[in-house]
């Protein structure tokens, strides 16, 4: 046991040097690689963990990443070839049951010696396009998890620093985006080697003992920091539910969500009792490394919200210490082998959602009003003019609840996601696709209130040559909540349709796998609005005007949810306004 | 030859003037510092203009050139007070600029906010959506422009009372043709208005960052381009008929009339000057290899140059005010951490400093204007590193006393630490920011900084240089001979600079010969593009040096890396030396590279250069004995890192020659700056007056 106390100046210049490292490893990793799922998306996650699988320091890249990595440690221990770590392994990991966030987001993992001990690890890992499942890119019907590709567990792709050719081979063949798949495996050792260098670095600097000390004052700094503010909130059980559309293949059976917070002292349970029995498809969520992880994620943003915090919190394992995460065997957040479990997303992005919500009473300053909380996740695929496969995968944005102190950010990545969108022209000039229409929804409102929910995107990807869509996406029923007087936001909705053909138009369910397209062929995603934040009619009418002539609301909106009554040519008619203003809170009183 | 260079930052407005054996006075330098107007700058730097030529006894006739650098267009873009804009944009497209690249700028928040949405470069109201299509890959025309639809948008815009008009068209880069008439019928419409295309202004693929681009352009075009022509005609008033050059990002001095309207290249015209200074007065004494550290008040501006070259940013990386903005800029990184940055204890007990900056008001505790927080200035003052009676030569009061009580209650008590340690800590954790920003700009690019010199200056950097030096391993601190006016002199060191773009997609493996042929065009109007320009800055053929750059990237990956074309003809010899160029800058940049894979270029970019007539900084007489005496000024105890509080000689610097040594414990004065030499570190003074403080 380490007892060295580092004084606080170098535990913040060790601070600051954990965290440049693991910015520089996920730098790497996204500028090197090919795919635009790593390189435009940054589905990504980069760190350093110690030899209990605590994360020492990870890049801030995408949330879902965040955290996972420890849970693949421990699957890698259970299955390691050789059953030992030798100085220049290197270690590709995807099995979700044996700690993977789901098998397309593959580890890459080196151990790290230092004066011939083993005494950490550097890893990453990013979300590979294809690994040669049933269908091309994403899966959501299928039968269990053999049908989601390849499957490595604690395989080595180099062995005391020499190459595995074999497994390299395999992987290629074994791959409808082959090129992609190796050379970003490529990016992500490279990345890893980059955190072995600079750590040892930062141990011959330090010595051993002090820099192990300062990263355990690290995590417990980070672990104060996330308790003293759970202490802050009153003990109790909160609760709060919702329910899912479907699992991709039964179409009528609604899967409940359900999500209870248990406050005690300075430690959370979070219990999904009662959510969904798991699925006969992928829709399911690996539990070490998804389940657990989108917990900590809500925590992280409801009260160490790094906006509003004057300094950071490190990002390492103290942020995860105090929450503890309860999911029954054989439920849809903790699937029994060999369940496939390929499809997570948006119900760890939902139970977010949930948590929020049900601390609405006691956390009216923190919480937010429903997001769309789900994700549009399309891939796109066909064969070239030589025969081989083309898969573009597509994250899509959705939008933000309305918030204490103002309005729910419009199209963006929402919660536990946070990719960055490919650049249409880019797509344009290199596979067979066009993108006929990128911008905010405008068919539906969002949620009204003092601060209005944000407005989702409708994107229409043209596909110009025959191929297939799978598509994972959510809430086309169940509608983003508004809160505290604010109005519901509005929900989902996916067509297909040709381009010569556009007024008919085929209405999509959330999810669906392996589509077959033809030439011309649109899918139009329309993403969930936000809910409203607070009544509405405490937007000041000059504010609701604003909104009108930024087409954000209606003529008809303005005048029927926030009692504005404005002119054609867009003027505040304030002697209406205050009467009609009046009546409804004059109605809302007699609902009351 | 008179000329001057004039450097407007936060607080001071540095002049530097030289003169000639042309000129009344003979050859000369002046220096000059006035307050900065940041109302107006213009009031500054003419007033400072003025009283320069008044100080050094020339006629103000006399003056040929100005060149300047300024803030004015960031602090628009900060300010938000830009012009109101409009845009006609692609139908089906009206809120790329609104979505952005959809990511946001905290992974755990949900208070944040998105600046692309809460302060638009263009309000949604002012985009309109145009009938008109243009696909690729080749550029042909799916739609036909609506002319009606353009002329119709523009009267509404004009009836808004839009000051500025940007035409952003999905593809552009493939064919302009729908971008041009637009732009045409605008102007017909707002004869008045700053119009201009997304393909003149950045002519790459990638729709958002080329819309955000335009945007800025136009958003910063009017005030910027209103503050130069005014101070144009200002000069004139004033009698002084002298050519107005102005400093651009990428290091570069242009004319009045291309930076009004390419203002979006002069963003960062501010810190160039004092990346291109540091590197001037380095290259004096033969040092090629730096580490530049400009610290000022609230920030600090680091920049690496290897092997005597300034680097530019990947357009990818440059941000300005949230918005993507794909202009050439020096490769540097600005931190918040300067003399103002604050120390705090945050609530679960951490030792921080900064970001926050006490700014110049109310400043440091020690200026006693109000400021109750400690700051760096104050850890400075209470360690002895700074002599409260000579800040600003004894222009500027400050209290010891009032430093001394912000640290013990603001931190020492707080930590249980004593005072010393507290300003020690301080010190330690804000260097270590810096020395991280170093690191990132450095040995994260693959930069050995034992192999570089670090160099500190702006008045607050030179009594930092030794601590930085040791904690990011560089061989030696290089303080140049004037560390405030660095920035302003560097103005005119540099050259006139123009560059242009234009997207050209082509795999160069499989290069065709009619590809071929068409880079070679495009080369060739970019190349007559940019001569002419330089032509028009009066700049003699003989004189332009031209580099012609590819952007490029491996086949399927996100970011270009930049490799040059050797000089002759574009044929396959070229390319393949491009390519192998390319290579090795990615197994540089990266520390791996694809040899097998596909090389495809994005971008053509050339360069247009001539070099101006430079600064002649005069050489020092060499040190005679008993120099060092008369030099000492008083000696006063001073704190050092290790702790040690040592009887500490003061020298003043400007009695030191070429050759001096002085060892360490020691300071060198100056009027507006301090620089330290720790014990068992010795300073020496270059033949060009730079001084050199290493360990022995």
């Amino acid at each position: 046991m380490n007892t060295i106390k580092v004084d606080p100046i170098t535990l913040q210049v060790i601070s600051g040097a954990l965290d440049t490292i693991a910015e520089e490893m996920g730098h790497v990793l996204y500028r090197m690689s090919f795919s635009s799922i790593i390189r435009e998306s940054q589905d990504l996650g980069a760190g350093l963990f110690d030899l209990n699988y605590q994360t020492i320091c990870e890049s801030e890249s995408t949330p879902m990443h965040i955290g996972s990595i420890p849970a693949y440690l421990r699957g890698i221990e259970q299955t390691l070839q050789g059953g030992e770590w030798h100085e220049g392994d290197v270690v590709v990991h995807n099995h979700p049951y044996y700690g993977s966030s789901h098998s397309p987001d593959l580890a890459v993992i080196i151990p790290i010696f230092h004066e011939g001990e083993l005494i950490a690890f550097a890893g990453n890992t990013a979300h590979h396009i294809d690994i040669g499942a049933a269908t091309p890119g994403l899966i959501i019907d299928v039968a269990d998890v053999y049908a989601e590709g390849m499957l490595l567990a604690g395989i080595k792709l180099y062995e005391k620093g020499k190459r595995n050719e074999g497994l390299a081979q395999m992987i290629t063949h074994n791959s409808r985006a082959s090129t992609q798949l190796i050379r970003d495996i490529e990016a992500q050792v490279a990345s890893a080697q980059l955190g072995v260098k600079r750590f040892k670095e930062l141990l011959t600097r330090y010595g051993k003992d002090t820099a192990f000390a300062a990263i355990e004052q690290l995590i417990d700094y980070s672990e104060t920091m996330l308790r003293q503010r759970i202490a802050a909130i009153p003990d109790g059980d909160y609760r709060a539910e919702g329910f899912l559309d479907d699992d991709g293949r039964n179409r009528e059976t609604r899967l409940p969500v359900v999500v209870t917070v248990t406050v005690a002292g300075d430690s959370v349970t979070v219990d999904l009792t009662g959510s969904a029995d798991q699925t006969p498809t992928a829709y399911n969520v690996p539990f070490e490394g998804s389940c657990k992880v989108a917990a900590y994620a809500a925590f992280r943003m409801l009260l160490l919200d790094s906006y509003t915090l004057e300094t950071p919190v490190p990002s390492n394992e103290g942020s995860f210490r105090p929450i503890k995460v309860v999911a029954p065997k054989g439920s849809i957040f903790n699937p029994i082998f060999p369940a496939a479990a390929e499809a997570r997303f948006t119900q760890c992005n939902r139970m977010i959602d949930l948590i929020i919500r049900a601390l609405a009473p006691v956390l009216p300053e923190r919480v937010i009003a429903g997001s769309s909380a789900s994700i549009s996740f399309a891939s796109y695929s066909g064969l070239k003019e030589d025969g081989d496969y083309w898969v573009f995968l597509e994250v899509n944005e959705g939008a933000y609840g309305g918030r204490p102190r103002s309005d729910g950010p419009d199209c963006i990545d929402n919660l536990m996601a946070n990719t960055r969108n490919n650049p249409i022209e880019d797509l344009g000039m290199h596979l067979p696709m066009i993108c006929d229409r990128y911008e905010l929804r405008d068919d539906v409102m969002p949620g009204a209130g003092k601060h209005r929910g944000g407005i989702g995107v409708v994107k229409a990807q043209r596909v110009l040559t025959p191929g297939f869509i799978t598509h994972e996406s959510e809430r086309h029923y169940d509608v983003p909540w508004g809160i505290f007087g604010g109005t519901d936001g509005a929900v989902g909705r996916t067509e297909i349709y040709n381009a010569a053909n556009p007024d008919e138009r085929t209405l999509m369910p959330s999810k669906f796998s392996g589509y077959a397209t033809q030439a011309g062929d649109v899918m139009a995603y329309y993403s969930p609005c936000g809910g409203g934040y607070g009544d509405p009619l405490e937007r000041t009418p000059e504010q609701v005007r604003e909104d009108v002539l930024d087409d954000f609301c209606s003529l008809e909106h303005a005048r029927d949810i926030y009692g504005v009554v404005l002119s054609e040519a867009v003027v505040i008619d304030a002697d209406a306004t205050q009467r009609r203003r009046s009546e409804m809170r004059q109605r809302q009183a007699i609902s009351a | 030859m008179a000329r001057i260079g004039v450097d407007v930052g936060g607080t001071n407005t540095d002049l530097i003037l030289e003169t000639t054996e042309r000129d009344s006075i003979g050859r000369a330098i002046f220096k000059h510092k006035v307050p900065s107007t940041l109302e107006d700058q213009s009031i500054a730097v003419m007033r400072g203009i003025l009283e320069l030529c008044n100080q050094a006894g020339i006629g103000k006739e006399e003056v040929d050139l100005i060149v300047h650098g300024t803030t004015v267009a960031t602090n628009i873009s900060i300010e938000h007070n830009g012009a109101e804009v409009g845009m006609l944009t692609t139908k089906g497209f009206r809120d790329i600029l609104h979505i952005g690249r959809h990511k946001r700028p905290h992974n755990f928040s949900l208070h944040f906010d998105a600046p692309w949405q809460t302060d638009p470069l263009v309000r949604r109201r002012n985009r309109i959506p145009i009938n008109e299509r243009v696909l690729p890959p080749h550029g042909d025309v799916e739609t036909a422009l609506d002319e009606a639809e353009v002329r119709e948008a523009a009267r509404l815009l004009k009836s808004r009372g839009v000051e500025a008009v940007i035409i952003g068209f999905l593809y552009s880069f493939l064919n302009r043709d729908h971008e041009l008439r637009a732009k045409e019928i605008v102007q017909q419409e707002m004869p008045d208005a700053y119009v201009c295309c997304s393909s003149e202004v950045v002519d790459v693929m990638r729709e958002y960052e080329r819309f955000s681009t335009t945007a800025m352009n136009a958003y910063i075009g009017p005030r910027t381009s209103f503050y130069l022509t005014h101070l144009s005609s200002q000069l004139r008033e004033n009698g002084i008929d002298a050519e107005l050059r102005i400093m651009q990002s990428n290091g570069g001095v242009a004319t009045v009339e291309s930076c009004c309207e390419r203002p979006v290249n002069i963003l960062m015209s501010g810190p160039a000057g004092g990346v291109i200074g540091g590197h001037y007065f380095a290259s004096l004494d033969g040092e090629r290899n730096l580490i530049t550290v400009d610290i000022g008040g609230t920030s600090a501006d680091i920049s690496t140059l290897v092997d005597g070259s300034i680097k530019i940013m990947n357009p990818r990386d440059s941000y300005v005010s949230g918005h993507p903005v794909l202009a050439p800029m020096i490769d540097l990184i600005t931190i918040g951490a300067g003399g103002g940055s604050i120390a705090f204890v945050d609530e679960a007990g951490g030792f921080q400093v900064g970001p926050r900056s006490a700014g110049s008001n109310p400043g440091p505790a020690c200026y006693g204007r109000g400021g109750s927080e400690p700051t760096v200035t104050d850890a400075n003052i209470v360690l002895g590193r700074l002599d409260p009676d000579q800040m600003l030569g004894g222009d500027l009061k400050v209290d010891r006393a009032l430093s001394e009580q912000a640290i013990r209650e603001k931190i020492a008590e707080p930590l249980g630490l004593s005072l010393e340690e507290a300003a020690l800590g301080i010190l330690k954790i804000v260097n270590n920011n810096m020395a991280l920003a170093i690191r990132s700009s450095s040995v994260a690019r693959g930069v050995d900084p034992r192999d570089f010199v670090l160099m500190p200056f702006g008045g607050a950097g030179p009594v930092h240089g030794p601590a930085l030096a040791e904690e990011v391993n560089a061989k030696a601190v290089l303080v140049p001979p004037a560390p405030g006016i660095t920035a302003a002199a560097g103005l005119l060191t540099t050259d006139i600079q123009y560059e242009n773009t234009r997207s050209l997609m082509c795999d160069l493996n499989t290069i065709s010969d009619q590809q071929l042929e068409r880079l070679q065009l495009s080369m060739d109007s970019l190349e007559s593009e940019v001569r002419e320009q330089l032509r028009n800055d009066d700049v003699s053929e003989e004189m332009m040096r031209i580099s012609r750059i590819a952007e490029c990237r491996y086949y399927g990956q996100g970011f270009e890396l930049r490799a040059e074309f050797p000089a002759g003809a574009i044929d396959r010899i070229a390319v393949n030396q491009v390519i192998e160029t390319f290579h090795r800058q990615h197994e540089q940049d990266y520390g791996y590279c694809f040899e097998g894979a596909v090389v495809e270029l994005v971008t053509l970019r050339l360069i247009g250069n001539s070099e101006s007539q430079k600064l002649e900084w005069p050489p020092l007489a060499a040190a005679q004995p008993g120099d060092t005496v008369d030099a000492f000024l008083y000696e006063r105890e001073t704190i050092f890192d290790d702790g040690s509080a040592r009887i500490t000689p003061r020298y003043d610097r400007s009695r030191l020659r070429a050759g001096q040594f002085i060892e360490g414990p020691a300071m060198l004065m100056q009027h507006d700056s301090t620089s330290l030499v720790p014990p068992g570190w010795v300073a020496k003074v270059t033949p060009y007056g730079n001084v050199i403080i290493s360990q022995h």
